[in-house]
Order: structure tokens, then C-alpha cells, then sequence
């Protein structure tokens, strides 16, 4: 259990010798980038500005997509890469160089990371076995782990003959024997099938109330973020985009990417118009008028936003199939089973509305023309000049 | 129900074995030189070994209407041989010295090796390594003379320091360590190779999670380095000790001298002189050649079959 702070966290990657540097930009160059990394004269840029306090046994769950920096993150606060610049404090004692092993952590790894020569026994006992606690503790330890995970039948096997669900378990068990201030997990589920992934994400749930620890959580997966983390930071190409509870993100995205990202399916936007009459404001898209919540006029109001050209941000559950709206033709019908999900194209935007099976009236096919509004007044609207969500 | 009737024939075993043939025939035609080539000097001369039981004369055919046959007559005059002890002495204590040395070098060079933190110091001291395994026999025992012959470099030094000059390559005791650390120095790199390959396969995870597990670097290299090589460690040694007497001819022969024969005389080194020079006596060679290959099978059934027992590794 302990607090960790990042503060001003940067990790460049140094060219290795043959790379060539890149040349001295002009002064209004933008800085280059290739796929989603930054590249300068320092090297890579894989992280930076990264600012995080996570309190003592808070649920941090760091998402974003692949090659954002969160691995890396991750792996900074477990000491296997080096910090290139700011400071970690764990417990308010700077890590920065601190070994590995002395930062009372533990990881759990996406692909395992068991040793495959011994059984589970002597892989959850080996941490305690190096740091020569007595056999009798150790014992106790490992059972107590294993009677947590539910795999004390699996005591004496290799990983080899366990399940992929069950070595992760091993996996967590080898963690916890430890009983670490920090918990550090990499993607630990992402080698699951769907249904086990589910489970364990349930079973990562029970756990955590059990061992009441601090649980840094690395994943892509946003369902994951949403349902495991009491804060979630969001990140792209390195930075942060936004910290918040999983309520916070869905319903005040900092940016577009945050509306996109955060979400399934994906958030619909729109080109519009806000428009301010005195304290009120709405958005106007194609001739209708789209009305915001009380909560969002009032956040508008306080940062003076005026009338302007913006992008409008709606989820496809906040969308809804209507005698009259936006005419569109329907592209794809998904049966989801309780939903359908309606992929529409409106004069050349994709949209995707969710049609709750029970309120519907026809089937779907492609080709028919269907209208859509929107309802509950959870419209986002976003500059379009810096993408930020304007309530910001 | 009628489904038995509906459901298809079964496929007869030799339409099935023919249908294999047709969809793998590019492999068989690609496998066919290799198979070719192991049979035209491997399975083939085997036919010779006919001759180990034979009063064979060089120019007899191998099975002809006056073929002699002795039994294990030629056997039983190599039991009684005066050079018998000696020669199974000789060849035994050098492959074991060998074997000791060389057998767990290139393990250690590997694991030194993946422990180097520059992979670029690593690469390229694997590939000073590999060096030497590319001298010919012949270049490798001149270099033996440049360094321990009578006017070598070593004795210039013992000489300049005011020393007396020692010749190595008469001395009986010098034979086996000039021999063996030679030939390690030769192989240690060449043979490390496969164990380098072995630890390249270790997935960096389980490296992190011993770092985390607070492991050093020596008990990472104990916990997880040797134990993912293990299984080739013990091919490998099942392997060394199936050709554990199985030593060559050419380098011993090449370093033979009068003063060391009485410990450089080896099996293979006698089928030689026995089978080609002097009057050649092919069928008592083949008879001792035959006997130190029963040898190697033996050992190599016994390492195996313990392998098969005490690990889960085995040939077979």
C-alpha cells in the first residue's frame, strides 16, 4: 500500500550508433513524427510531460492504443526502464534509481513470465525464496495465494500442463506472495480468449478487495479501463490526454480522441454550428437543432465560449432512429442480440445508431432510408481548431 | 436410421498413403539428395564391414567363392593384441579429459555471453570465437609447433629468460594437454554456437520477472538461462558420450612423435597404420574399428536411456 506520484516523467530511447539524427528543424518546423512516435535529436520520444498522483490503493488503470507510452510508463515505475527525465516517488521516497527489487513492487505480465522448469509452488515461493524467508512462511504465503486464486490442485505442476486462464492466475499468485506496496499489471488479460478474459476480469475485481493494495494497470482494452480502474489515464503518442473517473471520461471526453477512443461503438461527430443566445446555447447540425444539458451550458458559459463553427460529438446510444431527423441510408444492420447496431450513411458521414431490439418496429436492410436524431440532451461539442472538448 | 449407409466409404489405407505421396512428392524430391548421399557413404559401406569377419586379402572380393571366414577370429587376436590395454587406455583418457573440458566450455561461453550487456561486444566476440574452428588440422598442429616446438615461441622465452629448452612434442606428458586444450580452443566458439541459439529463444519476460523476484545476475543465469538450454545440454551430452571413444586419427597422427607415442598411439591412429601402411592388414583394422563403434553404441544407449529416466530429454 503506498502512494506514488509521477512527476514530469519523459522517456526518450537514444539513438543507437548508425541511426541517423535527425537534421536541426527550422524554428517554425513542426517536430517530426513517424507513426506515432516523437522523434528528435534526443532520440525517440516515447513518453513525456507525464504528471500522475495515484493515492495509496487507488485502481490507476492506463489505456490507450498500441505504442501510446503506457508499457513504458508501467515499466519505468517497475524499474525496468530507466527514467530519462522527472521523479517517481513510491511512498514519498524518490525511485528513480532505486534497484528493481527494492521498490517492494510486483509485476504481472501479459505474456506470463513463468519459469517453465519449475511448478507453481516454487514459482509464487521463489521471490520469498531469495530474499531467504523461512521455509514454514513461505509455505504459508504460497497456500494462502493459492487458496485466493483457487489454484491450490495445481500446486505441483508445470505451467506447461495449465490452462492460459490458469497460469495467469499463477502469475497474479506469484505477485501477491509478496504482498507488494505497488501491483503492477502489463495487459495481463489481453492473452485470453473472450469469455476468460471476462471472468478474470471479475476474478482481478474480487482480488483487488482482498489484497487491498495500489494497482497500477496497464491495457488497450477500454472495457477493461472502464470497469476495473477508480481513475483512468487516457494516452496518445506519449502525453496524457486526460485523467478521470471511468463516469468522467465517458461523459466529459477532455478531446476528440478521448470521445473516440472511450466508448463502444465509437462516438459519432458531426460538422455543426454552436450557437450562444444570451445564457443558452445549442448546436446546430444539418437545419436541426441539437439541445445540450443544463451541466454543459453551464460549463460553456463559465469558459465565455461564443457561436462557432464546431465538431459535434454523439454516442450511437445517445442516437436514435426517428419518423423525422437527419435522413441517412442504412449501410449495415449488426444483430447484437438485445440491440441492433445501424451503420448509416448520412450524406457521406458514417454514423452508428443503437436500436434496442424490443423498440423495434421492422428489420433493417441495406439500402433503406431511415431517420435519426438524438436524445437525452449528451451531445459533445469540440473546437475545431484544437479538438478540445469546449467545456474544458 | 440409415446414416451407416449414407456416410462415405472409408478411404482404404493405400489410397490414403498414395494421396500423401502425391501431395508431398516436392519434399520427397527435395530430400532425396541428402537420403541418396548418406546411403552412397554411410549405409552402403557398411556392406564392408563383412571383412572384420573374413581372412581378407586387399583385392578379394568381399563375398566371392573363396571367401575365408574366421568368426570373430580377428576380434580375439585385438583382445590378445599387446597394444590392447594401451590403445583403449590412450583413446579413453583423452576423450574423458577432452569430454570434461569441452563438454561444459561452450555452456559457459554462451551463458557469458547472453549475460554481456552490449549485444554488440557479444557479437563480436562470438565471432572472434568462431574463428579458429576454420584451421585445418594440419595449420592447427603447425601453429602447435610454432608456439611449442623446440625453437617455438615458447622456448625462445624459456631460453631468453635463461631457461632450458624443453621439446614438448618429444614429452609424453605434454601430448594429452596440447592436444585437448587445442583442440578446445578450437571448437569452444563453433560449439557454443547452438547453446547461443538455445538462449536467444528465452523470452525477456522471464528475465524482468526474476529482476523483479530481486534475482541477480549470476541467479538469473542459474534459474532461467540453464534451465531453458537444458534440453539441448542434454542431447548434446548423449550425443558427446555416444562418440565419446570416438576420436579422430588425423591430428593425433599429426603430432605423433617417437617420444610420445606411447601415450598418442590411439585406436583410430592403429586402424590407420594397421589398414594402409606397411603391409596392410585391412580385416583385423576393419575388426578394431568395428569394435570401437560397438563401443560408442553402447555408451550412447546407456546416456540415452538414463536421459530417458532421470529428464525428459532423450534421442529416442
Amino acid at each position: 500500500m503506498a502512494e506514488v506520484q509521477l512527476k514530469n516523467i519523459k522517456k526518450v530511447y537514444p539513438f543507437v550508433s548508425g541511426e541517423k539524427k535527425v537534421k536541426k528543424k527550422k524554428a517554425d518546423e513542426p517536430e517530426k513524427k513517424k507513426v506515432n512516435l516523437q522523434i528528435t535529436n534526443e532520440g525517440v520520444v516515447a513518453v513525456q510531460a507525464f504528471n500522475l498522483d495515484i493515492k495509496d490503493k487507488e485502481f490507476i488503470v492506463l489505456v490507450g492504443p498500441s505504442g501510446c507510452g503506457k508499457s513504458t510508463t508501467l515499466r519505468m515505475v517497475a524499474g525496468l526502464e530507466e527514467i530519462s527525465g522527472g521523479e517517481l516517488y513510491i511512498d514519498g521516497k524518490l525511485m528513480n534509481d532505486v534497484a528493481p527489487k527494492d521498490r517492494d513492487i510486483a509485476m504481472v505480465f501479459q505474456n506470463y513470465a513463468l519459469y517453465p522448469h519449475m511448478s507453481v509452488y516454487d514459482n509464487m515461493a521463489f521471490s520469498l525464496k531469495l530474499s531467504k524467508v523461512p521455509k514454514d512462511e513461505i509455505d504459508k504465503k504460497v497456500r494462502e495465494a493459492a487458496e485466493i486464486l483457487d489454484i491450490t490442485q495445481y500446486l505441483e505442476r508445470k505451467p506447461k500442463a495449465l490452462s492460459g486462464g490458469q497460469r495467469q492466475r499463477v502469475a497474479i499468485g506469484r505477485a501477491i506472495v509478496r504482498a507488494p506496496k505497488v501491483m503492477l499489471m502489463d495487459e495481463p488479460l489481453s492473452n485470453l480468449d473472450a469469455k476468460l478474459r471476462n471472468e478474470m476480469r471479475a476474478e482481478i475485481i474480487k482480488l483487488r478487495k482482498r489484497i487491498d493494495t495500489t494497482f497500477i494497470y496497464v491495457t488497450h482494452d477500454q472495457t477493461e479501463a472502464m470497469t476495473l480502474g477508480d481513475r483512468i489515464v487516457i494516452m496518445r503518442d506519449g502525453y496524457i490526454q486526460q485523467i478521470g473517473t471511468p463516469q468522467e471520461v465517458f461523459n466529459h471526453p477532455a478531446n476528440l480522441f478521448v470521445a473516440g477512443f472511450i466508448g463502444m461503438p465509437v462516438m459519432n461527430f458531426f460538422d455543426a454550428n454552436l450557437v450562444r443566445e444570451g445564457k443558452q446555447y445549442f448546436v446546430e447540425v444539418d437545419g436541426f437543432k441539437v439541445e445540450l444539458s443544463p451541466e454543459k451550458e453551464e460549463r460553456l458559459l463559465a469558459n465565455d465560449v461564443q457561436s462557432q463553427p464546431v465538431t459535434l460529438g454523439v454516442r450511437p446510444e445517445h442516437t436514435d432512429v426517428t419518423e423525422q431527423g437527419i435522413a441517412s441510408k442504412v449501410e449495415v444492420a449488426e444483430m447484437m442480440g438485445s440491440s441492433v447496431h445501424l451503420h448509416l450513411d448520412a450524406n457521406g458521414k458514417d454514423v452508428i445508431v443503437i436500436v434496442p431490439t424490443i423498440d423495434m418496429k421492422e428489420s433493417y436492410k441495406q439500402g433503406d432510408t431511415v431517420h435519426f436524431s438524438f436524445k437525452g440532451k449528451v451531445a459533445h461539442v469540440f473546437s475545431k481548431e484544437t479538438d478540445k472538448n469546449l467545456e474544458f | 436410421m440409415d446414416s451407416a449407409k449414407t456416410s462415405p466409404a472409408p478411404v482404404k489405407k493405400k489410397g490414403r498413403w498414395l494421396k500423401k505421396l502425391r501431395e508431398n512428392y516436392p519434399f520427397l524430391v527435395m530430400i532425396f539428395p541428402a537420403v541418396l548421399v548418406v546411403f552412397l557413404f554411410n549405409y552402403l559401406p557398411i556392406y564392408g564391414l563383412l571383412i572384420a569377419f573374413q581372412d581378407f586379402m586387399p583385392g578379394d572380393p568381399i563375398l566371392g567363392e573363396y571367401t575365408r571366414w574366421v568368426g570373430f577370429d580377428n576380434f580375439t587376436r585385438f583382445f590378445n593384441d599387446v597394444q590392447f590395454w594401451p590403445l583403449m587406455s590412450n583413446t579413453f583418457l583423452l576423450c574423458i579429459f577432452g569430454f570434461i573440458i569441452g563438454f561444459p566450455l561452450p555452456i559457459i561461453v554462451a551463458l557469458l555471453l547472453n549475460a554481456t550487456k552490449s549485444r554488440r561486444t557479444a557479437k563480436i566476440l562470438q565471432t572472434i570465437f568462431n574463428g579458429p574452428h576454420f584451421i585445418s588440422l594440419v595449420v592447427m598442429v603447425g601453429m602447435l609447433t610454432l608456439f611449442f616446438g623446440r625453437y617455438g615461441l615458447v622456448n625462445n622465452i624459456i631460453a631468453a629468460i635463461g631457461g632450458e629448452r624443453v621439446s614438448y612434442f618429444l614429452q609424453s606428458s605434454a601430448f594429452r594437454p596440447m592436444y585437448i586444450l587445442s583442440s578446445n580452443w578450437q571448437d569452444f566458439g563453433w560449439s557454443a554456437i547452438i547453446y547461443v541459439a538455445a538462449l536467444s529463444n528465452v523470452d525477456p519476460g522471464q528475465h524482468e520477472a526474476a529482476i523483479l523476484d530481486g534475482a541477480t545476475r549470476w541467479q538469473r543465469v542459474l534459474h532461467v538461462d540453464l534451465p531453458a538450454i537444458m534440453p539441448m545440454v542434454s542431447v548434446m551430452l548423449i550425443m558427446s558420450i555416444g562418440g565419446l571413444m570416438g576420436v579422430g586419427y588425423e591430428k593425433a597422427l599429426l603430432m605423433q612423435t617417437d617420444g610420445n607415442l606411447g601415450v598418442s598411439e590411439l585406436i583410430a591412429t592403429y586402424v590407420y597404420k594397421q589398414g594402409l601402411t606397411g603391409v596392410p592388414d585391412q580385416a583385423y583394422a576393419t575388426a578394431i574399428g568395428l569394435f570401437n563403434s560397438i563401443i560408442n553404441v553402447v555408451l550412447l544407449i546407456i546416456a540415452n536411456t538414463t536421459s530417458k529416466r532421470f529428464s525428459e530429454n532423450s534421442l529416442w
